[in-house]
């Protein structure tokens, strides 16, 4: 009996979850994702977002990642989003902060982070 | 920081204590949960309180009822405001210019002089009161006002992050 409902459940969530999972995604522009590459300009580690500004080709990109706890579990490091790092990160510029970007995962020396 | 923001709250999100807040990798986490842990216990104890207002719970003494659940909303609303302050502090010049977030401070300032006309005006008339006693009319009216205005800022705590 209880095998059908759980099914139902996990699956309401799992869908859900990627719209739901975090707040804020709603003003971003999920039907044109764009990729952001340059020099990290300067860079905050600090909750509730780490947040890094981005000197991409075309202007100076402020990209929100995540909150610090889970880049750290994830190996996302303080050092690996250090002023002077070359980024490249993939995600949605936003319809409301102009020049600001969300971060779907983020690339740095090779490696790549889910920030989400 | 939002330069936007009146100096004080640009001054507090400057302090060092707000500053360790945000650099922390458990500080911001930890007042999450606190605040959510703290409103659960604080609203349990609310809505026990505000239902036999309202005409739940006619077996019990209303007296000894509300005395107790008194103690416990006040511990949760404790929590409520040390775990709150230390989210509000981290992100000061910001979280006052939200308009969700003054509508939620606008609403608890509600609550809390309903809470004052309640222990005012009702709480000595009911304080006696035998089990399966009609309450003042008063009592049913605070009850409901209590049960709406805190579950609004509930969603308002919600919504902040959202607009």
């Amino acid at each position: 009996m209880m095998k059908p409902l759980l099914a139902a459940l996990a699956t309401l969530a799992l869908a859900g979850g990627g719209a739901l999972a975090h707040h804020g995604w709603g003003s971003y522009d999920a039907s044109k994702p764009i990729t952001v590459d340059g020099t990290i300009l300067t860079s905050k580690y600090e909750n509730p977002h780490a947040t890094i500004t981005v000197k991409a080709p075309d202007k100076v990109w402020t990209v929100t990642l995540a909150p610090t706890s889970r880049m750290i579990n994830r190996g996302a490091t303080r050092d690996m989003v250090a002023v002077g790092k070359t980024v490249s990160a993939y995600g949605y510029a936003s319809t409301v902060e102009k020049d600001e970007m969300r971060a779907e995962r983020i690339t740095v020396d090779g490696k790549t982070v889910e920030m989400r | 920081m939002s330069d936007a923001a009146p100096a004080i709250f640009v001054a507090l999100e400057g302090t060092a204590l707000a500053a360790t807040i945000r650099q922390s990798p458990y500080a911001y986490m930890a007042a999450n949960v606190a605040h959510i842990l703290s409103l659960m216990i604080f609203f349990g104890a609310v809505a026990v309180m505000d239902l036999r207002l309202v005409g739940f719970f006619q077996s019990t003494w209303p007296g000894s009822l509300l005395r107790r659940t008194r103690l416990i909303a006040i511990l949760g609303f404790i929590g409520l405001v040390l775990s709150g302050s230390m989210l509000f502090l981290a992100e000061a010049s910001h979280v006052i210019l939200n308009q969700v977030f003054q509508i939620k401070l606008l609403l608890i300032a509600l609550a809390l002089a309903n809470i004052a006309w309640f222990e005012k005006s009702v709480a000595p008339r009911v304080r006696d009161l035998q089990p399966h006693t009609p309450l003042p009319v008063r009592a049913r009216l605070i009850g409901m006002t209590s049960i709406v205005i805190w579950l609004t800022v509930a969603a308002c705590g919600r919504l902040i992050a959202y607009f």
